[in-house]
């Protein structure tokens, strides 16, 4: 009969196995011969790189010959090194990784005289910590990408824009890199709209802008809306004729066609301000106050259409 | 500060023969690991406040540009948890020294801090605990701070203990670009743990 020591070491829910310098297996547990299909008979005596030729042997091998020599504990995790032995994990159905996530213990075992004779490792199955981090690490994600959207168009808010003319600005700064433009639109009459047809229209009408803006944009472009019935665009590496024509085509997706809301169709049109971010230009405001110049001149013109910010002379005298 | 914190003269004395020795065959075991010649500094020990560790830590480590941490805690006759502080460039040029093959990711990079924590914090408290007839175990380090600056790497508002013994070294290897703070922090009651320690180790020589 096994006394109790030994009775755990064999059927404890968890590898456990020893090795001696030259890396032979001295101790194979159950749980080490049920997950890797070889018996114990079969592993002691045996080479454990023989045995597991994928082990990571150089990086291995520094490991337990750092237990030896310092007589001291050594670990590793899932986190940094997913698993040393490909062992099937008891999620096949929900798990959704592909082994078993696996923490080691790498423990010395001395003898008498206080060398260390064998190096005892413990196999703990990490695979349920791991699916959890990775369902926490998919809401965070979510969580963040949320926090970047507006509500009730889906677009991008203005904290996040805000922080990509920032990061854009950065980037310029540091790598002498192309500059951008930022287009502001502010939709004409909004007002009007909300007042005639309710606000369930407007929020529509909303909704159906930025649909409309999308499809027209390139993959670096950046579309949100910036407050109210305005929407702003970072168009980098874009020079403002690039900007006015990109502002003339959204202006036209925007108006071609009247809006649906339940029984109404509802007309809209925008006006647009275009501003590129070039000296003296520094900060994120200055270039926004630019687009909103060239949006106010587009609203003062008769509304419908774009302008370009130009850089006023400075006053002499 | 209860007087039964401070270590006397005599205890102050031993306890820096006891981490010098340990130091020194922590050098050697190193260097036998990691094939290069280890340099360790003379170690500096601390009482130190919880309200002013992130200034102790700060002077100790001599630079407020940001750095990465590892932590690892340390349980038995003494009890407490070991940082190691490496600056920026972390110990990237160890990869080779300690087995990794190629370019290494990021994950690898941490394994790395990890590993290497690992090594030196075993490597001097092992020395330590075996001079005083302590028994220690170790638990597996994990990664305290990424790129932040020294100042914050403990905040003070956290902690529960109000006196610790710190006992600082620093590690330079003269071949590679690589230097690294070892910090052993140890709360009041392994303080105590530590005098008797101490008084027993003195009695023996």
């Amino acid at each position: 009969m096994l006394s109790p020591a030994d009775f755990i070491v064999s059927e404890i829910n968890a590898g456990i196995f020893m090795l001696d310098r030259e890396y032979r297996v001295l101790l194979w547990n159950r749980f080490m011969a049920h997950h890797s299909g070889l018996e114990s008979e079969a592993a002691i005596g045996r080479n454990l790189f023989e045995l597991f030729p994928e082990l990571p042997q150089k990086w291995l091998v520094k490991k337990i010959d750092s237990v030896f020599v310092l007589k001291n504990f050594a670990f590793t995790s899932w986190e940094q090194r997913p698993y040393l032995f490909r062992f099937q994990h008891n999620r096949p159905i929900t798990g959704g990784i592909d082994y078993m996530r696996q923490n080691f213990t790498f423990m010395p075992m001395r003898d008498e005289s206080g060398e260390v004779e064998a190096v005892v490792v413990t196999l703990l199955d990490a695979t349920d910590s791991a699916i959890y981090q990775t369902m926490m690490q998919g809401a965070m994600q979510k969580l963040e990408e949320s926090s970047n959207r507006d509500g009730l168009t889906g677009v991008f808010n203005r904290r996040y824009i805000d922080a990509r003319i920032f990061d854009e600005i950065q980037r310029i700064q540091r790598y002498q890199a192309v500059p951008f433009s930022v287009v502001l639109l502010d939709l004409d009459h909004f007002k009007r709209i909300n007042d005639t047809y309710g606000h369930l229209a407007g929020d529509e009408v909303l909704r159906e802008v930025a649909r409309r803006v999308q499809p027209g944009l390139r993959e670096p472009d950046v579309f949100g809306r910036y407050g109210g019935e305005e929407f702003i665009l970072i168009l980098p590496q874009t020079d403002i004729e690039g900007a006015r024509a990109a502002a003339e085509r959204i202006r036209f997706a925007i108006g071609s066609e009247t809006i649906v809301s339940g029984d109404e169709h509802i007309a809209v049109t925008a006006s647009l301000g275009v501003a590129e971010f070039a000296p003296p230009f520094a900060t994120a405001a200055e270039v926004t106050q630019a687009a909103d110049e060239a949006l106010y001149q587009s609203k003062h013109a008769g509304r419908n259409r774009v302008s370009v910010y130009v850089a006023q002379q400075s006053k002499v005298g | 500060m209860n007087d039964q914190l401070l270590l006397t003269p005599d205890q102050r004395d031993a306890l820096q023969e006891v981490t010098n020795i340990a130091m020194g065959q922590a050098g050697a075991q190193l260097a036998q690991i990691l094939e290069v010649f280890v340099q360790l500094s003379v170690p500096r020990i601390n009482i130190t406040e919880s309200a002013n560790i992130a200034g102790n830590i700060l002077q100790l480590v001599g630079t407020p540009q940001s750095v990465t941490a590892i932590r690892q805690a340390f349980s038995g006759t003494l009890r407490g948890e070991a940082m190691v502080v490496y600056d920026e460039n972390g110990c990237r040029d160890l990869a080779d020294l300690m087995g990794y093959e190629d370019d290494i990711d990021r994950d690898s990079e941490r394994e790395l801090l990890l590993d290497v924590g690992n090594v030196l914090v075993g490597a001097c408290l092992n020395g330590i605990a075996e001079l005083l007839q302590a028994k220690l175990s170790f638990s597996a380090p994990t990664i305290m701070a990424e790129n932040v600056e020294v100042g914050r790497l403990i905040n003070p508002q956290q902690l529960t203990w109000n006196y610790a013994l710190l006992v600082e070294v620093h590690f330079t290897l003269e071949v590679r670009d690589f230097t690294c703070h070892l910090m052993t922090l140890m709360p009041e009651e392994s303080i105590v743990a530590l005098k008797s320690a101490l008084d027993a180790f003195m009695e023996n020589f």
